[in-house]
């Protein structure tokens, strides 16, 4: 992104206190969300977001993996972020790393809750096929094509909805093998088990610059916040998961406002998320 | 200028699909050709092959995709997406990459940076003398890295680099607004490319090169104020800044609300027009903003499914009851 000059930013600090964004946008206004489900036949799940000219794509492999020692009945998940250098010039070889790392952990925190399992956004004992023995992997990639700012929102959004796309085969266990021996399963071609994904939550960042937050910020924006805080907040309206991103420190008060003004929107952006989900569903059918 | 998506309703898709058809069938004037498509031309004649066309078996074959023009025995094809190719007295914006030795180099949306020379700045006390090495070790004061700039094409040079000029006094450096990019094809060569529009208090500057700056309205960016007043200003502030002609760091003169709706309109009408890939004229935004204003459309519905439909729809209609009177 090219660097901005001092009255640039000048204005953009000045539209964001008076409520007026450079693209006519409020504060707290969402761009517009488009979201296709199905764009990778091959995976189990997927799903291209675009918000603005913010745009990632999120596909879901399951593949059969021995459960870990400490939790038998529980399938695993792992996300992993890559940024493609068409996105910026930088991230080409190890450049993006860094963001991918950064984006990957916070998605984890955001959906998987803690190392036990606990607060997880997807029921991973759906996942267990036979206890201790055999489960099912479900390995999340995300895909960043064009970033315009706020690339952990949209790919909250884009996991979300390739999660509701997924189909986990039909397994049937062979019943009578003893507890050493691998057991022996059939894998159904047809018929497939969506998977639950009315738990998962998504994600709204909170990006301050001056003495405002705004949602959904573009990188111009971004280049001129303080500090930024990514929420993810499930239907219920239960905070999930909580981070914080930027150099400047934060009053306690400030944090907690922040918190209650990311529930109050994360109600009306799932309602949208899952009304788009749903129609991109039915287009995806209907083609 | 990147690709912008819209959630569209299955109906506003129709819609746009029939609109953008009946345009392309109004499409008289310059017909869109793509690699390897022949071109017609009366082969008796001795035509030239321009940029863009090559012969093949006997016949005219475009190699870019892009426009055909015709001009006298000339048959040239324009491409859509080409780097934007300077002229002599273009008046372009660019953004300054780097300050060199006597110069600043400027990205305007060439193959190369350009270069504006000290020598044509006008400098800061107004008088016409020559440049001495103070003047150098000033220049960040006039312009520094990442500052937006309006100057006008001098010409090239022997060595191949292209050299700026911002010698009056509409040129200079740009604020208090925003810089949009369109792809340089669209915007095209007229006598004015400097807009003030005075019922909404907002300067356009339409760039040949494609950056296009939209911001409240200045005079002549406070080049050639009064030495006395400047720094009588100064000296109220607390930061003490040397050169009279660096703007006023600490300077909250934001800009008022009402200019600020009109230039996030005109911005976003550029922008949806950029998006349907018309040429952007200045009757063409103004007609815009006033739709927008007609369909009591807000300045963030601007950027929506809805008015980009609508858009597409009224210029088909105009376009095809003009060709219905020509006819």
């Amino acid at each position: 992104m090219m660097g901005l000059s001092l009255g640039e930013k000048n204005y953009i600090k000045g539209g964001i206190a008076d409520d007026l964004r450079c693209d006519g946008r409020r504060r707290l206004d969402y761009r517009s969300i488009a979201i296709d489900t199905g764009v990778i036949p091959q995976a189990n799940g997927s799903a291209r977001v675009r918000m603005g000219s913010t745009d990632v794509i999120a596909s879901v492999k399951a593949e059969l993996g021995k459960p870990s020692s400490y939790r038998h009945d529980c399938g695993k998940v792992s996300i992993f972020v890559d940024c493609s250098p068409t996105a910026a010039p930088m991230f080409e070889g190890r450049g993006g790393d860094e963001l991918s790392t950064e984006l990957s952990v916070a998605l984890e925190r955001c959906l998987l809750g803690g190392k036990s399992g606990s607060g997880a956004g997807i029921d991973l004992s759906s996942l267990k096929i036979v206890e201790g023995k055999m489960c099912w992997d479900l390995y999340i990639d995300g895909l960043v094509i064009s970033s315009d700012g706020n690339l952990l929102d949209a790919l909250g959004i884009a996991i979300k909805a390739a999660l509701s796309n997924t189909g986990i085969p039909k397994v049937e266990a062979m019943p009578g093998t003893s507890a050493e021996e691998e057991p022996e399963i059939d894998i159904s071609d047809d018929e497939f088990t969506r998977l639950d994904s009315s738990k998962v939550p998504i994600i709204v960042t909170l990006t301050k610059v001056g003495r405002h937050y705004v949602v959904d910020a573009t990188i111009e924006e971004e280049s001129q916040m303080s500090s930024a805080v990514s929420m993810s907040v499930n239907r219920q309206g239960d905070v999930c998961g909580l981070t914080k991103r930027g150099g400047a420190g934060l009053d306690p008060s400030i944090i907690i406002d922040m918190v209650s003004v990311a529930k109050h929107l994360s109600q009306q952006l799932i309602a949208t998320v899952d009304s788009e989900i749903y129609a991109a569903e039915a287009r995806e059918s209907s083609a | 200028m990147r690709d912008v998506n819209f959630a569209m309703t299955q109906t506003q898709k129709v819609r746009l699909k029939r609109a953008l058809q009946c345009l392309r069938d109004c499409s008289v004037a310059s017909s869109p050709v793509i690699v390897a498509d022949t071109i017609p031309v009366n082969l008796e004649d001795n035509i030239l092959k321009g940029h863009g066309t090559a012969e093949l078996e006997g016949e005219v074959v475009a190699t870019l995709c892009g426009a055909v023009e015709r001009v006298n025995k000339l048959v040239l094809v324009r491409p859509f997406r080409a780097r934007y190719k300077p002229e002599i007295g273009d008046i372009v914006v660019g953004r300054v990459i780097e300050v060199a030795p006597k110069r600043w180099r400027l990205d305007i949306n060439f193959i190369q940076d350009a270069i504006l020379m000290l020598s044509s700045m006008n400098l800061p006390d107004g008088i016409q003398r020559r440049r001495t090495a103070v003047d150098e070790l000033n220049m960040r004061s006039i312009f520094e890295e990442n500052d937006v700039i309006c100057a006008e094409v001098r010409g090239s040079q022997n060595d191949g680099s292209l050299h700026l000029q911002a010698r009056s006094q509409k040129y200079g450096k740009l604020e208090k607004g925003q810089l949009l990019s369109v792809s340089p094809y669209l915007v095209k060569r007229r006598k004015q490319h400097f807009h003030y529009l005075e019922q909404y208090g907002v300067d356009l500057i339409l760039g040949c090169n494609g950056y296009i700056w939209v911001g409240a309205h200045s005079d002549g960016g406070g080049k050639n104020e009064d030495f006395e007043d400047l720094s009588a200003k100064l000296e109220d502030k607390m930061e003490v800044e040397v050169s009279p002609l660096a703007p006023h760091k600490e300077e909250a003169s934001s800009v008022p609300l009402g200019t600020r709706e009109n230039v996030c309109r005109l911005a976003n009408a550029i922008r949806i027009l950029s998006l349907l890939g018309f040429n952007i004229s200045m009757e063409l935004i103004l007609d815009t903003v006033v739709a927008s204003v007609t369909w009591n459309t807000t300045v963030r519905d601007m950027l929506g499914g809805e008015f980009y439909t609508r858009i597409a729809e009224r210029e088909a209609e105009r376009r095809s009851s003009k060709r219905a009177t020509q006819v």
